[in-house]
């Protein structure tokens, strides 16, 4: 039931964003008041149930349709309970990094929570047409955030982002109707290890499945529609859009395809692998040729979701920790990068890295953090990335040993065009007369990328924290599977 | 006639009686709108209530020499002819006081409603054609009700001429189906429709369902319906667009049920040819409108293919999944598709006049983008669990065919996105332009649009008692 009202309680704060009256401060701080409690709520769970969350957890079972045998089927596993946090987490830092939008601020908020609901729903769906609800209930908020709130080449973004995500989670759907009706029931604790499919039957329903999956991730062939809306959405909107939206695809890929249809995805794991070393590789080098900075942190984010791929393709214990960790880790640290790049070009008025350097003198804060979170991203030790991105590349190694090599080459791409980046945006000469003025970031600023960064401190050096709570859910992901 | 005949044909005799209330209130005074109005909703809820009484009680029975049935299956179509005509009663009420012709056209209305609810009964084929003409007729005359606009009478007039083909049609098909088999009623025309059928038999099946596509806007036989919805009142063409249709698949439904199952081989093959041609056709050209009437029009073309669809899946392991998906799609269709028309009514017909009202107008504006979306068949909405079952259906029926019927249903849904989007970018993202239409029509045309709006939005609660209504049914 806890889940559930965490899960409602995000819509009930939607509506009463609207309710509310006019006034900039008081839907701030009422949004804010809202985005806490399922944070609170989510903290609560942690370490009142966090050692026993297993496989699923705190769980509510309704029918929902009985002749489809469709449930309300929630509950809170090792597997999705790390993203739920995240969730929770990033609301509340998306909400107070929202400085840059000015219009229509309650609409903002309200848009923003309904796709929380959606957020939170998929990490705690048990039944495989209620993911599905929850994974599209998140798209109509985000298709609206970019589209109202974005830049000025937002429509075509919105349109286009809306447009991709649907056509792969409708042949997403196509493919949990087949596994469903073959195997007539939507309830995932009953379909563990094929829910008595064929091998055949099982490949051919995670054909589609998968597909879905990777659109949504986006694995890099089918990246095409992430551009445009990265750059175009407003800052708090790119903290879900690269924190949270991404792992829907690969959340569903390690909870719900791997365990469900082992046999079934088993053939199409080398790809899986070699789709994250290709979003490695061509994230880093793309990266190196933008010039400007949001869609330089975009293309290391698409990057550096190559690992949770590879780590969900080892098929072992390692390698599957260290994905699941990774989809936290890489939510951490991209928002952080989300949200300085907008600090620093609302600034400076300006996000092409060669108007941009020296800002370290002026923002001596706000350059650290961007370094740290450069840092993070090109895996240094001590911070959460690293840990994950190891345990990723070590797994995979041991499956598909040319991936992991290829993987590891790609860490060494993208420390050489992020450090490229910092060298030319926080280091050297002040570049223009007008940087002389400007201050570092305000309090508000500060609150939203501050957490960010001890949280990535914090797990990277206590990984345990969270791997503590995964690993039984791994385990069992690995009992099914035959992995080691 | 027995007792129990009055009761089984309680919802016929009050919209007749209230049939007759109203056209005598137009008779006795010449300003009177008002009470027309309130006596056809009175009317239409009264309907509705009564069927949902039988429903109810478990009524069930057939009657004059089993010509005329009752049960779960007819009951739940008269509910949302009935359901449909409420709300389509309460947004005319407004606009047929200013026409001077209230009593007239809610009469039409109501006799539309008479004989589309005698329609869901019918098991003899010529009582077929007779309640259809019933249902058919006066909406002829609602569609050129209109005549400060000179569409509504080139509408209707072409609504007519088709429509009169389609009936001859109807008609040459049913009379060859009872020469071959000697009889009109459906169980005797099931003992003909088995083994191997002779051609005449073939012909006669071909040219009723050739007359039915018509009455469904089914490609090739869709084309009068752009025309006739663009010209007519908007809540002629949102009711007639989900009441009397409903019905006509629920007809049509038990013809092909009841009247030749053995035959589902052959029907089933046309049906999903139809539907692929009508998704196609209907989306295709939906694409391409700037008029949100035509839009709309084409729209419904395209859900009627989606709906043929599950048609073509009564077959193998999806029947009864087939025939639910029928129910629960007419009943989420009627929902969100009177929704849409009703907010022409509020806005206008032309894409631009949409520019920017969620600043002006947020309500409707929300309203409006949910029907979009419901159209769309995205969860949680009404149209996802329609499509969810004609999938299911689909897939279970174990036919390549009708596999790859519902891959164009997918690929259409995919395809209707720009035009129902096109809207909401509009209403959304649009700065409003001197097009942007003030707040207009009646308080009722927008609590109706509000009312259906939240049905919409809750088809997710609204699901659980209508599967099991639909399982119900008992039609197989």
């Amino acid at each position: 039931v806890i889940t559930t009202i965490t899960i409602l309680i995000p819509l009930l704060g939607a509506i009463l964003m609207l309710l509310l009256p006019d006034g900039e401060r008081l839907v701030r701080y009422a949004a804010l008041g809202v985005a806490t409690v399922p944070l609170v709520l989510a903290v609560y769970i942690y370490f009142a149930f966090g050692d026993d969350l297993g496989i699923a957890a705190l769980t509510q079972d309704v029918t929902w349709i009985r002749s489809l045998n469709i449930g309300y089927r929630v509950g809170l596993g090792g597997l999705g309970f790390g993203m739920f946090f995240l969730s929770t987490f990033l609301t509340v830092i998306a909400v107070l990094a929202s400085w840059d939008v000015r219009n229509n601020l309650k609409q903002y908020f309200a848009a923003l929570f309904v796709a929380e609901v959606g957020m939170l729903g998929v990490f705690a769906a048990q039944d495989l047409i209620l993911f599905y609800v929850f994974f599209e209930v998140t798209l109509i908020p985000m298709y609206l955030l970019v589209g109202v709130w974005g830049d000025e080449n937002r429509r075509p973004a919105a349109i286009k982002f809306f447009i991709y995500t649907f056509l792969g989670s409708t042949v997403m759907l196509a493919g949990f109707l087949a596994f469903g009706i073959l195997a007539d029931t939507y309830a995932m604790n009953d379909l563990g290890g094929g829910g008595g499919l064929s091998r055949t039957a099982q490949i051919a329903v995670a054909a589609p499945i998968l597909f879905g999956l990777l659109v949504k991730v986006p694995a890099v062939p089918l990246h095409s529609w992430l551009l445009d809306v990265y750059v175009s959405s407003p800052t708090s909107t790119n903290v879900l859009l690269s924190g949270v939206l991404p792992k829907l695809g690969t959340y569903g890929l390690i909870a719900v395809a791997i365990p469900l249809l082992p046999q079934g995805v088993e053939p199409f794991l080398p790809y899986v692998a070699a789709f994250g070393v290709i979003n490695i590789i061509y994230g880093a080098f793309v990266a190196f040729l933008q010039p400007d900075l949001k869609a330089l942190v975009a293309y290391s984010s698409i990057g550096t979701l190559g690992f949770i791929l590879l780590g969900a393709a080892s098929g072992n214990a390692v390698g599957l920790n260290g994905a699941v960790f990774q989809q936290v880790s890489h939510g951490l640290y991209s928002a952080l990068l989300f949200i300085l790049v907008g600090i620093i070009a609302a600034r400076t008025g300006t996000r092409r890295i060669e108007d941009l350097g020296g800002l370290a003198a002026r923002m001596p804060w706000a350059g650290g953090l961007l370094a740290l979170g450069a840092l993070a991203a090109m895996g240094l030790p001590g911070l959460a990335v690293f840990v994950s991105e190891f345990m990723s590349i070590m797994g995979v190694y041991a499956t598909f040993p040319v991936q992991g090599v290829l993987a590891a080459l790609g860490i060494i791409l993208s420390a050489m065009y992020l450090l490229y980046m910092l060298a030319r945006v926080i280091f050297g000469p002040i570049e223009r007369p007008a940087y002389e003025e400007i201050g570092d970031a305000g309090p508000a600023e500060m609150a939203s990328v501050v957490p960010l960064a001890v949280l990535l401190l914090v797990l990277g050096i206590f990984p345990a924290l969270l791997i503590g709570i995964q690993r039984p859910a791994v385990d069992a992901v690995l009992s099914v599977i035959g992995g080691s | 006639v027995t007792g129990q005949a009055f009761i089984a044909l309680l919802p016929e005799l009050i919209s007749t009686g209230f049939l007759i209330l109203v056209l005598m209130a137009g008779v006795f005074s010449d300003s009177n709108a008002g009470v027309a109005a309130g006596l056809a909703a009175l009317g239409t809820l009264a309907v509705f209530g009564s069927a949902a009484l039988l429903l109810a009680t478990g009524f069930s029975g057939s009657y004059f020499g089993g010509g005329f049935v009752v049960d779960g299956f007819a009951l739940y179509f008269k509910l949302i002819v009935a359901g449909s005509a409420f709300f389509a009663v309460l947004a005319a009420a407004r606009w047929s006081g200013q026409t001077g012709d209230a009593p007239e056209y809610l009469t039409l209305i109501l006799s539309v409603v008479l004989g589309s609810t005698l329609l869901v009964s019918m098991r003899d084929l010529f009582g077929v054609f007779l309640a259809i003409e019933l249902a058919t007729i006066p909406s002829y005359a609602m569609v050129a009700f209109d005549r400060s606009r000179r569409e509504s009478a080139e509408g209707g007039m072409k609504y007519l001429i088709t429509g009169v083909i389609a009936s001859s049609v109807l008609l040459y098909g049913i009379v060859l189906i009872y020469g071959v088999s000697g009889s009109a009623m459906l169980q005797d025309v099931a003992d003909t429709f088995s083994g191997n059928l002779t051609p005449v038999a073939v012909l006669g099946l071909v040219l009723m369902i050739s007359g039915f596509a018509f009455k469904l806007s089914a490609a090739p036989f869709h084309f009068w319906t752009p025309d006739a919805y663009q010209g007519a009142p908007t809540s002629a063409a949102a009711f007639l667009s989900v009441g009397p249709k409903a019905a006509t698949f629920a007809i049509l439904l038990r013809i092909l049920l009841e009247g030749m199952p053995d035959a589902a081989p052959t029907w089933t093959a046309v049906m999903a040819f139809l539907a692929i041609i009508t998704m196609f056709v209907g989306n295709l050209f939906a694409l391409r409108q700037r008029n949100v009437r035509r839009m709309l029009a084409y729209s419904s073309v395209a859900h009627s293919g989606y709906i043929l669809a599950a048609f073509a899946a009564i077959q193998g392991g999806g029947v009864a999944f087939a025939v639910q998906a029928v129910l629960i799609y007419t009943a989420a269709y009627a929902i969100m598709n009177m929704g849409a028309f009703l907010v022409i009514d509020l806005v206008g017909e032309d894409t631009k006049s949409y520019n920017g009202i969620v600043r002006t107008n947020p309500g409707v504006a929300a309203s409006m983008a949910l029907f979009m979306a419901a159209l769309v068949g995205i969860p949680p909405l009404s149209g996802f669990f329609g499509k969810l079952w004609i999938i299911i259906a689909g897939a279970q029926s174990g036919s390549v065919l009708v596999y790859i019927v519902v891959g164009a249903l997918v690929v259409n849904t995919v395809l209707s996105v720009p035009y129902y989007f096109g809207i909401i970018r509009n209403m959304i993202f649009e700065e409003p332009t001197t097009d942007t239409a003030r707040a207009k029509g009646s308080g009722a045309v927008r609590f109706c649009v509000y009312v259906l709006a939240v049905l919409t939005t809750l088809f997710g609660l609204i699901i659980i008692p209508l599967s099991a209504l639909v399982r119900a049914s008992g039609l197989v």
